[in-house]
């Protein structure tokens, strides 16, 4: 009986070490403290406040800042923009001529040996995928294919590219002369060649990238006719098919052409990006590895900067954001100017129909003590924004600020507005985004200087959710707001400044600067563009249309055992030199 | 029985439609949003809200869009057919996905915290009703207040400065002085006198051990290197071990039984026979073999138990298997801490263990031990945060519920029936004590998943809070509605096994 029970126990544990080693790791055995890993010389992490979303950061729905900058180191194109605002061109790519000034034509070469990442050569294909996305041209008022985050007015005015016989070329013949030509194709997400045609080809059912260049000559514009239903499916495969929030099984969904190559996702939580081996067309990155980690907060951003696992960050700048960055040993804290910039508009109705009503208005506007209490703490070389079309990082800036009669408003003139004003007494509402601690502190300095020139304000300031609905309604007399300087093009211009467009709020009108910005959107001569938009700010300037405020401030910064990072006021933020970055 | 449930799970059916419409208007009309989009200056904006309206189904009116949602919800309550649609966020992710991958994230953060404050809460929660106005009570009580009090973000971010950053900085070169040593020395033998009551004289008697025994430890530990290279080693388990084994047996079933006493003293036994062999087989460990030797290790322990026999061979069953799992947890341990110089050395890790964000260290390529440890240093500190935010209302209320039930009449009974002391408080009074905390633990589980939005937020974790958060951000319902399904289904099910419990445990009680 008792020796049973032994025996029963031993073969038990026979049967369970058994069990055991069954689910054992494979390959074990000995012991596995493993030696430690060989200390891979080049890698950096970069703090990112987004999480990915989508391998075409082209899309209206992923146009998030993660999505262009992981695009952007995992993408060529023909140029890129320098943190001094100049287009680069890249000729290791490809190249791009003006072959032709009336009608404007454009031939696009990529060069021989640009491949994707699984061999196949970037070809004309990809460039046809990149237009047709890009341009609208086949969408009707019923139907949008393509729902492209980029401006579609530039490429919209060309017919189908003609494609070079070498199968690497495009022509693009624009109807009209168009100003930012040279932005409207083979920047990323903007008509970059982000997405590979022979996959989208393969998504939609359709045999290669030939078939899929096939299709889209055969349909035309508008999509009248043609077979619409498989335009729809390439569609919807270039606007969902490469959305992914973990690592596709399908690697044919991250395709590379540029310098890095995605090699692993944790979904919401990091991405590694490593060399692309075959990369030689363009800048070559010192670095093998990229790893991006998402940290929504600030203050996690700056501790993991200091714990290491961040090397470079770029957190939302605040002053105590800063005060602690300044603060911690071995790191480097750049802090400079951004395009977006807050701004006093003043309606052209009501109140302010009357220009001397308006430059009054101007006179009492505390600029320089706007600039010292809300951006000062975070630069000390802040100044007020003296043009409407520039900003001090381009060069055309000085010129224009010289001449646009910004000088008159540098400083506070309560007795000329006064006299302006000659003892009227006008009520004015202004309206702000009061949920923002920037506007509020705006409002409340314009407040007390206008009001000591007579001018009676009202608060018509609403909350976050609702202001920006309020715009143009006239329900106030001026707004303070926020807009965005592309840094690069001309096409938003008109879209603030002409008589109504879009986005002119205020009902700003000026034939004369009507003419000049017709011209200006014809005009691709980069010299002719600025001498036009000189012309236009002094108009502006003239009509006292209201007052550029100041520049939001970035701040970005690094672990001193990264080298190379350079701030960059644009959205592709420090990764637009990615390639110049170097560990120590 | 089966009505009521039925009965539960009817109106729950109805709270959930009623709450899910209600908080999808709510969230509908909470915003604008088109707010980011209407202010752009770009010449594309019209093209970019014209988009972003047929995305959200903007120009259907909420209420509409809320059956639509429904209509696509509702196909998730056919199993297996995997039509569930709960729509699509601002990028075009379908909810359905964003929601299994916050919901990994948020359960991963809080589970280990829940439990960990349920357990020392309620510990702490008897032992200081047991010690009624007693020095240790009154400490407690002030803890326990001061850290409910304190807001959880700030406690975090403390945390990250001092036991991320500030540890890590003391890891590069672990010397600790001796003034150090004394230091930390003193605050434990502190504690250690508070805790221990009893007249003064032994009170400072523990204290001074206290003082002696950590401030020793620390020097040891810093003079061994302990730090770089830690472990427990064979001698500490047994020496732990034994006194786990006492432990326990008074606990379980009091010293007087001796076989209990012998069934723990042999498991602790049977561990450190295996100690040697058994460390081949976890260096190709993996969490199914952890989990199967877990089960083999109380098996054994029962077994054990069983063996010994006696006059109760139910207590020493119990006893044997409690020690033979916690002496299999310190063998892990010590491998744990076996693989620490690996993982420390890790150039993924550059010296830098203790991390601030996140769940884990991307491409940290290890076995079972350091992939694991990963995940421990990450866990740490939000899972510390948790614990002292949450600690309070476990310990008083297990507090309260104790001392009411040690005053009734029963209790009063069973001392003057001649039951131990043991047996009262373990017996007669926890048990019946933890009824009423049965509720509470319940109705925390289902508050868990929404629940630690904030702690998500500092520690960088993306899980069901983000996601909500986003959600009302964009104005957008759908991610919203996916966490409220989850949290409000978690909430309603609990809700129903909590009264089940109750009336499982208090016979007084009877669902009808």
């Amino acid at each position: 009986m008792r020796f049973g029970r032994i025996s029963k126990a031993v073969g038990l544990a026979a049967a369970a070490a058994l069990a055991l080693s069954a689910c054992a790791t494979q390959g074990g055995g000995g012991n596995s403290t493993p030696e430690p890993s060989a200390k891979t010389g080049g890698t950096v992490t970069v703090a990112e406040v987004n999480g990915f979303t989508s391998f075409n950061p082209g899309t209206a729905d992923n146009n998030v800042d993660i999505n262009g900058r992981i695009g952007y180191a995992t993408h060529s194109n023909f140029i890129y923009i320098d943190n001094k605002l100049n287009i680069v061109k890249n000729d290791k790519f490809g190249t791009y001529e003006k072959t032709s000034d009336d009608p404007l034509t454009v031939k696009y070469t990529i060069k021989e040996g640009v491949k994707w990442s699984d061999g196949a050569q970037v070809s004309a294909a990809d460039m046809i995928l990149s237009w047709a996305s890009g341009s609208a041209y086949y969408d009707s008022d019923a139907t949008t294919y393509f729902t492209t985050a980029a401006d579609t007015s530039g490429l919209n005015l060309t017919d189908f590219p003609e494609i070079g016989d070498d199968g690497r070329t495009i022509t693009l013949k624009y109807s009209k002369p168009f100003a930012d030509w040279e932005l409207a194709f083979g920047t990323a997400g903007n008509g970059g060649i982000d997405v590979p045609a022979h996959v989208v080809a393969k998504q939609a059912g359709l045999a290669d990238a030939d078939a899929l260049v096939d299709l889209l000559k055969s349909i035309p514009r508008g999509a009248a006719s043609g077979d619409a239903a498989t335009l729809k499916k390439v569609a919807d495969s270039w606007n969902t098919g490469f959305d992914a929030a973990s690592l596709p099984a399908d690697s044919s969904l991250y395709l590379s052409n540029g310098p890095f190559i995605v090699k692993d996702m944790v979904p919401d939580q990091s991405m590694t990006l490593v060399r692309n081996k075959d990369y030689n067309w363009g800048p070559i990155p010192n670095i093998d590895e990229v790893v991006v980690r998402y940290i929504g907060e600030a203050p996690a951003q700056v501790q993991a900067l200091k714990n290491g696992e961040a090397d470079i960050i770029a957190p939302q700048a605040s002053a105590d954001t800063l005060e602690q960055l300044k603060a911690l040993p071995g790191v480097t804290v750049q802090t400079d100017k951004q395009l977006s910039y807050d701004h006093l508009d003043l309606n052209f109705t009501g109140v302010f129909a009357e220009q001397d009503v308006r430059t009054a208005f101007m006179l009492t506007v505390p600029r320089k003590d706007i600039v010292d209490k809300i951006v000062r703490k975070l630069d000390p070389e802040a100044s007020p924004l003296d043009s409407q079309l520039f900003v001090p990082a381009q060069a055309s800036y000085e010129e224009t600020v010289k001449s646009n009669g910004s000088a008159d408003y540098a400083d506070v003139d309560i007795d000329k507005a006064k006299s302006l004003l000659a003892g009227k007494t006008p009520e004015v509402r202004i309206m702000y985004n009061k949920d923002n601690p920037n506007r509020v502190d705006a409002f409340s300095l314009i407040r007390e200087s206008a009001e000591k020139a007579g001018f009676k304000i009202v608060d018509a300031g609403l909350p976050k959710d609702q202001w920006s609905k309020a715009l143009g309604d006239g329900s106030y007399d001026a707004s303070i707001f926020g807009w965005i300087n592309s840094g690069v093009g001309v096409t938003g211009v008109p879209q603030i400044f002409k008589t109504g467009a879009g986005s002119n709020f205020n009902t700003f009108s000026s034939p004369e600067a009507d003419k000049l910005m017709d011209e200006l959107v014809v005009t691709t001569d980069k010299a002719k563009q600025d001498e036009l938009q000189v012309k236009i700010d002094e108009l502006i300037w003239k009509s006292s249309y209201g007052l550029p405020l100041f520049q939001a401030i970035g701040v970005d910064a690094h672990s001193d055992k990264v080298t190379g990072v350079q701030y960059m006021p644009n959205l592709t933020g420090v990764w637009w030199n990615m390639w110049e970055w170097s560990v120590k | 029985m089966v009505t009521y449930i039925v009965r539960r799970l009817i109106t729950a059916a109805f709270i959930l439609l009623g709450a899910s419409f209600v908080v999808y208007i709510l969230t509908a009309i909470s915003g604008d949003p088109l707010g980011e989009l209407r202010a752009l200056n770009t010449p594309n904006r019209d093209q970019l809200i014209e988009a972003r309206i047929n995305l959200l189904d903007l120009n259907t009116p909420a209420p509409i869009r809320y059956f639509k949602w429904l209509g696509g919800a509702a196909q998730c309550l056919v199993p297996f057919a995997g039509n569930c649609d709960l729509g699509r966020n601002v990028t075009g992710q379908p909810v359905t996905e964003a929601l299994g991958l916050a919901l990994v994230q948020t359960l991963s953060l809080v589970t280990a915290a829940t439990v960990l404050a349920i357990l020392i809460g309620v510990a702490l929660g008897i032992v200081t009703a047991l010690r009624q106005y007693s020095t240790l009570d009154y400490g407690v009580t002030f803890m326990a207040f001061l850290f409910f009090s304190l807001p959880i973000f700030w406690i975090a971010v403390l945390l990250k400065e001092y036991g991320a950053i500030g540890f890590n900085d003391f890891l590069r070169n672990p010397d600790i002085p001796w003034y150090i040593a004394a230091g930390i020395g003193i605050a434990a033998g502190l504690v250690l006198a508070v805790a221990a009551g009893g007249d003064l004289k032994r009170r400072l008697t523990v204290g001074a051990v206290g003082f002696g025994f950590v401030a020793a430890l620390l020097l040891v530990a810093s003079v061994t290197r302990w730090f770089t290279t830690p472990g427990l080693g064979i001698v500490v388990i047994l020496l732990a071990g034994v006194g786990l084994a006492f432990a326990i047996t008074v606990l379980v079933s009091g010293l007087q039984n001796k076989k209990a006493l012998y069934s723990g003293l042999t498991a602790v036994g049977i561990g450190i026979v295996l100690y040697f062999p058994i460390q081949g087989l976890l260096n190709v460990a993996t969490p199914l073999m952890i989990f199967i030797l877990a089960v083999v290790a109380v098996l054994v322990g029962v077994g054990v138990g069983w063996l010994w026999g006696g006059y109760d061979r139910g207590q020493g069953m119990r006893v044997g298997a409690i020690t033979a799992f916690l002496v299999g947890g310190l063998i892990v341990l010590d491998r744990f801490m076996q693989a620490w110089p690996s993982y420390f050395n890790n150039g993924k890790i550059r010296g830098r263990p203790i991390a601030t964000i996140g769940a884990s260290t991307p491409n940290l390529e290890g076995d079972y031990w350091v992939s694991t440890l990963d995940s421990f240093t990450h866990l740490i500190l939000p899972t510390v945060a948790l614990i002292l935010i949450s600690l309070a209302s476990y310990t008083r209320f297990t507090r309260s519920s104790m001392l009411e039930v040690m005053n009734m009449d029963y209790i009063r009974t069973a001392r003057a029936k001649g039951a131990t002391e043991r047996s009262v408080v373990m017996r007669h009074a926890f048990r019946n004590a933890l009824i009423p905390i049965a509720t509470v633990v319940a109705f925390d589980i289902g508050a868990l998943i929404g629940g630690a939005v904030i702690t998500e937020r500092v520690f960088s974790v993306q899980g069901m809070g983000t996601l909500f958060f986003d959600g009302l951000d964009h104005v957008d319902p759908n991610p919203v509605m996916g966490v409220f399904l989850c949290t409000a289904v978690t909430a309603l099910v609990f809700n129903l096994v909590a009264d089940l419990a109750y009336s499982a445990l208090d016979p007084r009680v009877r669902v009808k």
